[in-house]
């Protein structure tokens, strides 16, 4: 079953790479372009993805391999996962951390899982055309007015980066596991300063073929200042203020 | 804007969003007859009423707020394969960004929509090699004492982080009250869903950015006021 969902969403995603592919060319958009946004996605998504992977794992040990598999791989997320999973275990009588061996208590958390994520799919045939030509619509029409539209886009990255930046600077996670603190600060100040300084040497030495691949690379080095500080300062890494 | 293309994505798109969900639904169905058990209803509809309430209101704000960065391809994809604030969402914007292309233009679509297909597809192929593979080794890596234990911890603010950065450096006057807005929220409610404060941030983003070029914003009012 597990197997049959992965060729699905792989056929689904070539099937949408190749149209896009298509237009792309009709539209000019170069080949060259489209090659670095295919492998500079691939890498900047290899680090999420062993997450996720993880989180299948760690939802293994209670639910075995393939309902966790499925649901990460189809709808799922790493927060809502755990959380559905942990909602319904509870309602049963268990918990996340032991084995579900009874069938009706394992087909019980496979609905519950199920039914509690498909509320976008049954809204988004009705909901995107609508809103791409409502609010994409105002924007792209100002766009071409004035710089107004390049201004909101920019604003409204900002705003989605800025609720993850604050969650890091700010926030708690519902397992306690990821809270804001010295450990989070650094990561993010030490990759912010690492795609600066490799933004700059591309630009300077003209390595427009690494460009893309500079975000991936700055989160790799976010990533790797955690492991160094956690070993030399042990302490001080485990210092949370919420 | 081709407005065939943008017709023809979202025929596909639904196309492919209720198969999704037939599979969806098929699942647990699936599940059921193979075990032959099927769930006890009490204890499903009070984990329902925990999930509905919490996760059906999000969705409405998470495509609200989607479908204007991702366009319509990448919202859908995004929305069948998943993980999206954590992944998808930043994926296609950085593809977007490489290919100095903007949202809502049909360079924007095609770019984030290979974009989100890639990611969806080493997502896929990364978990799948990872479970048949690597199933034993894998908790070593988050386990308590793992090298690597606080580096996968804190992927979403090294990836964040590297994705802002240029943006922040560009636009630091618009960051500046997003970000004082997120923290305070997040003083008060720190576990807010983070579907939820995005869209917050989100709109006090777009308002300072408002008032910070409020210069345009007057002379875009009375460039359509002549022409009226």
């Amino acid at each position: 079953m597990a197997i049959f969902i992965v060729v699905f969403i792989v056929i689904q995603s070539v099937f949408f790479i190749v149209k896009s592919w298509k237009h792309g060319k009709e539209i000019g958009i170069s080949k060259e372009s489209m090659k670095n946004t295919i492998f500079s996605s691939a890498l900047f998504t290899f680090a999420p993805a062993i997450s996720i992977l993880v989180t299948v794992i760690v939802l293994a040990n209670s639910l075995g391999i393939v309902l966790p598999w499925i649901r990460l791989t189809v709808i799922g997320n790493l927060a809502y996962e755990t959380v559905a999973a942990e909602n319904a275990l509870s309602a049963l009588g268990g918990t996340i951390n032991s084995e579900v061996t009874d069938p009706v208590s394992f087909t019980t958390v496979a609905w519950a899982m199920n039914i509690g994520a498909i509320f976008p799919l049954l809204l988004l045939p009705f909901a995107v055309k609508k809103l791409q030509k409502t609010i994409g619509g105002a924007i792209s029409k100002s766009e071409k007015s004035s710089k107004i539209g390049d201004i909101i886009s920019a604003a409204a990255f900002i705003g989605i980066i800025s609720a993850f930046l604050s969650r890091s600077i700010a926030g708690l996670s519902s397992d306690g596991r990821t809270d804001a603190g010295v450990l989070s600060v650094t990561v993010l100040i030490v990759s912010v300063v690492a795609m600066i300084i490799l933004t700059k040497i591309c630009i300077k030495f003209k390595l427009s073929k690494i460009e893309p691949f500079t975000m991936p690379l700055s989160m790799f080095i976010g990533m790797g200042s955690a492991m160094i500080l956690t070993h030399f300062l042990p302490d001080i890494a485990a210092i949370v203020w919420r | 804007m081709n407005s065939e293309y943008f017709k023809k994505v979202h025929k596909w798109g639904a196309i492919w969003n209720y198969a999704s969900l037939i599979a969806m639904c098929a699942i647990p169905v699936v599940m059921s007859i193979v075990l032959k058990a099927w769930p006890d209803l009490n204890a499903l509809a009070k984990t329902l009423a925990v999930l509905i309430p919490l996760y059906w209101v999000t969705a409405f704000v998470e495509i609200a707020t989607y479908v204007p960065m991702l366009g319509a391809g990448g919202t859908y994809l995004s929305f069948i394969t998943g993980n999206i604030s954590n992944l998808k969402l930043p994926c296609g914007l950085n593809a977007m960004e490489g290919a100095k292309v903007k949202p809502n233009t049909e360079e924007g679509e095609v770019i984030s929509t290979i974009s989100i297909a890639v990611s969806a597809i080493t997502t896929t192929v990364v978990i799948a090699a990872g479970v048949l593979l690597f199933a034993p080794v894998l908790p070593k890596i988050t386990a308590e004492g793992s090298v690597f234990k606080s580096a996968f911890e804190n992927v979403l603010p090294a990836l964040f982080g590297a994705l802002g950065a240029g943006y922040f450096i560009k636009h630091w006057k618009i960051a500046i009250a997003p970000m004082i807005g997120g923290c305070i929220i997040l003083i008060f409610a720190p576990k807010m869903q983070v579907g939820i404060l995005m869209f917050i941030t989100i709109v006090i983003s777009i308002i300072s950015a408002m008032i910070i070029h409020r210069d345009l914003w007057y002379d875009d009012f009375k460039k359509m006021k002549s022409k009226s």
